[in-house]
């Protein structure tokens, strides 16, 4: 074997991926010879060899690439090359396109690969836009179209929110609770890597034969388990993001309960730790629904199994009952880090303390706990047994509780606070503020059986998908970028640009969104190429509105390129937060501390008179030795 | 066995390169609780193919259950549950024995527990062979393959598993200290929940 094939990287992951391609479809041609069946299968739905290729290739990769080096060899029985450390942090641009256990570059590797795909889902928007910009059919013809707004779905779901929440999570918390990294580093570098395979399957699946998938995100079946062989691309890279998704909440649920520094209990936990606490609940618990119920659509489209084939005694409605057993606490996955990511920005540019702490980390558990219980308001006119809608009504009713409370505490924090206004990230989160709240209320209406009925499948729940997914998630996302770019990249971004930024996206997205309340209540039906002409004017409008949405984007891009090249030099601190990440350097230090950090108090201590989080080894020696008015014994008198 | 790598090669080596040694906020085995939040999944993952067998043996149909004529070898079945339900007990004896430092008896038990898991899988196949009716016979047929195929497959991890288990045992790797032979214990801990997870199968599909 060459030199290049020997050693993990990329010459190895492309010898992989045709080496794990080939096997998967040599086995299945072999196995089909075995049983006497012709050798080859291109119905439809099946292409068994093209399927088992499509998993054995990506994990040819995974394994070229490196992420199976170490595991490989212990299993073996060899010996393991004791971790010098050498490939911690990342010197140039090039060690991020390779297998790194650092929290940190496997976070920034997150968060570019997922921002990629956000742009990629955010092309595909463009086009379903343009296409709806008057009626009739222009530029894409109806299948095409359903195509388009499947991958839009798919892309933004499950390789941009869902990744780029953990890779957020990725870079600051194990900052934040002292740890020197994650529980499991290689569990973490295979998480990551598992979503470049996601995002090529679905890209890939536009190669297909028969188009890419286009029964919706959702892929109800039997429209699923009829669909061209492009669907199988969806299921299995569902299951490749599942996976990704499911050894991240592992891997931050261990570190969380057994990596805390001495002194931070539960209740001195930065809000960011306990979203990421109740999302990789939800996750752990959740996401193998979907990975079954994929796996079932999977089975039916190539082993003609009758889970889903009604005349074979299967059932179609229960494909909805699993499916949405999973993507119901799914959209508190793409939501709960972003409550954190908001926690931590209002309360530090508002200079106030997080208003009732206990109470926001215990309403996030109530939500983790209420979400498993609402599954079924999504099928109220699917044909369900109907006794299931009045209880799914009240527990979905039930869920703005602990919701609310979050918005009222948000509210607490920022009343009488110095609000800095100059701060995009404080822009994005009261952009958030506000839209989420049109969003949840949308929420409640939709929670309402009769209302329900009556918008079902209308532009009402395009609209109130996009203010809770864009106006929330993809809010709090961008507010939690902005706060900790200075920390990741060690520049300061340009606040003039961001607030354009911010400007251009809300202003956008209200344009955009709001509209489509009124169509969808006039009875504009979703997912459809063409729509009656009295719709035009405001789906004009729409459309342009997008396309402001869009240019936004391209305003952050520009701004994040070239402050992370040119930016003025960020301080340790910029914002005068409290939380730990903040005490280390900007970017950290490779190995993020010298000594773990003692934590001495609450996070949001702001405006509390020597109050601090947490002290570093350093810190502590000059406190000792230079006693200055205001130390950490003097909180109790002095409050 | 991956973490705890991780921070001994630290503590003996070069101290300066290397992160600080993380402080230990729980006296939790973190690849143990890693392990145990992974079952969680894993029972989810049973949740979801349960789900569908409540859903297709109750709410559709409305016929005999198992439909005409197919009828499921329930004595193989049960005697096939015997065998597995007491590998448990065995790979249980393997721990027992190497915590006490008996290697004899840990290496003869955990041969045994092999052996009994792949007499399940032998028995398993010979069924499916004899069955009767395959998995594209009708959403009964379907949903027997998914839930005894789903849970075939976890055993056949758990004997990939613990081969590696025998072939380190073989060659004298497990001590009596916890740290020394987490990698028998947490395959055990894998291995007792594909137990428990048959006799639920077994009972659901089987009995019920």
């Amino acid at each position: 074997m060459p030199v290049a094939l020997k050693q993990a990287g990329w010459w190895r992951a492309l010898y992989g991926l045709v080496i794990g391609a080939a096997f998967g479809y040599g086995l299945v041609v072999a196995l089909r010879a075995a049983s006497g069946l012709p050798l080859i299968q291109t119905e439809q739905t099946g292409y068994p060899q093209l399927v088992v290729a499509l998993i054995t290739g990506p994990l040819g990769f995974l394994w070229g690439i490196g992420c199976f080096d170490y595991w490989l060899r212990w299993i073996a029985g060899g010996p393991t090359v004791p971790d010098d450390h050498a490939d911690h942090g990342a010197k140039n641009w090039k060690d991020y396109f390779k297998v790194n256990t650092d929290h940190k570059v496997i976070g920034i590797q997150y968060m570019v690969l997922t921002f990629f795909f956000f742009l990629v889902g955010g092309l595909a928007a463009m086009g379903v836009r343009a296409e709806l910009a008057q009626p009739g059919t222009q530029i894409v013809d109806p299948n095409t179209y359903n195509g388009l707004f499947s991958t839009h779905a798919a892309f933004m779901i499950f390789v941009f929110i869902i990744p780029m929440f953990a890779g957020i999570a990725n870079y600051v918390l194990p900052l934040m609770i002292g740890a020197p990294d994650m529980a499991f580093p290689r569990l973490n570098a295979l998480s990551f890597w598992l979503l470049p395979c996601a995002g090529a399957l679905l890209m890939a699946s536009y190669f297909a034969p028969g188009g890419t998938f286009d029964a919706g995100w959702t892929g109800y079946a039997p429209l699923s388990t009829g669909a061209p062989i492009g669907q199988s691309f969806f299921n299995l890279a569902v299951q490749f993001a599942g996976a990704s998704s499911i050894a991240t909440a592992i891997n931050f649920l261990v570190t969380i309960v057994t990596m805390r520094a001495p002194g931070m209990n539960f209740w001195r936990m930065p809000l960011l730790v306990w979203a990421n606490l109740s999302t990789s609940l939800l996750v752990v618990a959740a996401t193998p629904f979907i990975a079954g119920v994929q796996f079932m659509v999977l089975f039916d489209r190539v082993l003609n199994t009758n889970f889903f084939e009604a005349a074979m005694g299967g059932d179609v409605i229960s494909y909805q009952h699993i499916f949405w057993f999973y993507s119901h606490p799914a959209v508190y996955i793409m939501m709960l880090p972003g409550f954190g990511i908001i926690s931590e920005v209002i309360s530090t540019h508002a200079r106030k303390p997080v208003f009732g702490y206990r109470l926001m980390a215990l309403a996030l558990i109530g939500i983790v706990v209420l979400s498993y219980s609402v599954w079924a308001h999504h099928m109220f006119v699917s044909g369900m047994s109907s006794w299931l809608r009045v209880p799914m009504m009240i527990t979905t009713l039930l869920i703005a509780v602990p919701t609310g409370i979050k918005i009222f505490s948000w509210l607490g924090t920022l009343f009488k606070g110095k609000i800095h206004l100059q701060s995009t990230a404080m822009l994005f989160s009261l952009g958030f503020i506000f839209t989420f709240v049109i969003g949840g209320i949308s929420g409640v209406m939709l929670g309402m059986v009769p209302l329900d009925i009556h918008v079902s499948d209308t532009y009402f729940v395009v609209a109130h998908i996009h203010f809770v997914l864009f106006g929330g998630s993809v809010f709090t996302i961008f507010a939690g970028l902005y706060h900790w770019f200075p920390k990741i990249t060690g520049r300061m971004y340009d606040e003039r640009l961001g607030r354009v930024h911010f400007w251009m996206t809300l202003a956008g997205m209200l344009g955009t969104f709001i509209p489509m309340h009124w169509i969808g209540l006039e009875g504009m039906p979703r997912r459809v190429a063409d729509y009656s002409a009295e719709f035009a004017a405001w789906n004009l409008e729409i459309t342009i509105a997008s396309a402001i949405l869009g240019l936004a984007q391209l305003v952050f891009v520009y701004n994040v390129v070239v402050s992370w090249k040119y930016g003025p030099k960020a301080s340790a601190n910029p914002w005068r937060a409290n939380t730990i990440e903040w005490l280390v350097s900007s970017p950290p230090p490779v190995f993020n501390f010298d000594e773990i950090p003692r934590v001495v108090g609450g996070p949001y201590e702001f405006g509390v008179p020597g109050a601090r989080h947490a002290i570093l080894a350093g810190d502590d020696k000059a406190t000792v030795e230079q006693p200055k008015p205001a130390t950490v014994g003097s909180v109790g008198s002095s409050t | 066995m991956e973490s705890a790598s991780v921070t001994l090669g630290h503590a003996t080596g070069d101290h300066h390169h290397g992160p600080p040694e993380a402080n230990k906020s729980s006296k939790v085995d973190q690849t143990t609780l890693g392990l145990l939040i992974f079952l969680v999944t894993e029972a989810m993952l049973f949740g979801a193919f349960f789900a569908s067998y409540f859903f297709l043996r109750v709410v559709v149909n409305d016929g005999p259950w198992p439909p005409e004529p197919y009828e499921l070898p329930v004595i193989v079945a049960g005697v096939n549950t015997a065998i597995l339900v007491s590998s448990s007990f065995s790979i249980h004896w393997a721990l027992e024995g190497i915590r006490r430092g008996n290697r004899k008896a840990a290496t003869l038990a955990m041969a045994v527990t092999w052996l009994l898991g792949a007499t399940f899988l032998f028995i398993q196949l010979n069924e499916y062979i004899h069955v009767g009716f395959s998995a594209r016979d009708g959403a009964f047929g379907s949903i027997f393959y998914g839930l005894t195929g789903l849970h075939g497959a976890h055993v056949i991890v758990g004997l990939i598993l613990l081969t590696i288990v025998n072939v380190r045992l073989w060659r004298g790797h497990f001590g009596p200290k916890a740290e020394d032979h987490r990698g028998l214990e947490l395959p055990g801990i894998y291995w007792h929940f594909v137990d428990v997870m048959w006799v639920i199968v077994f009972v659901t599909v089987y009995i019920l």
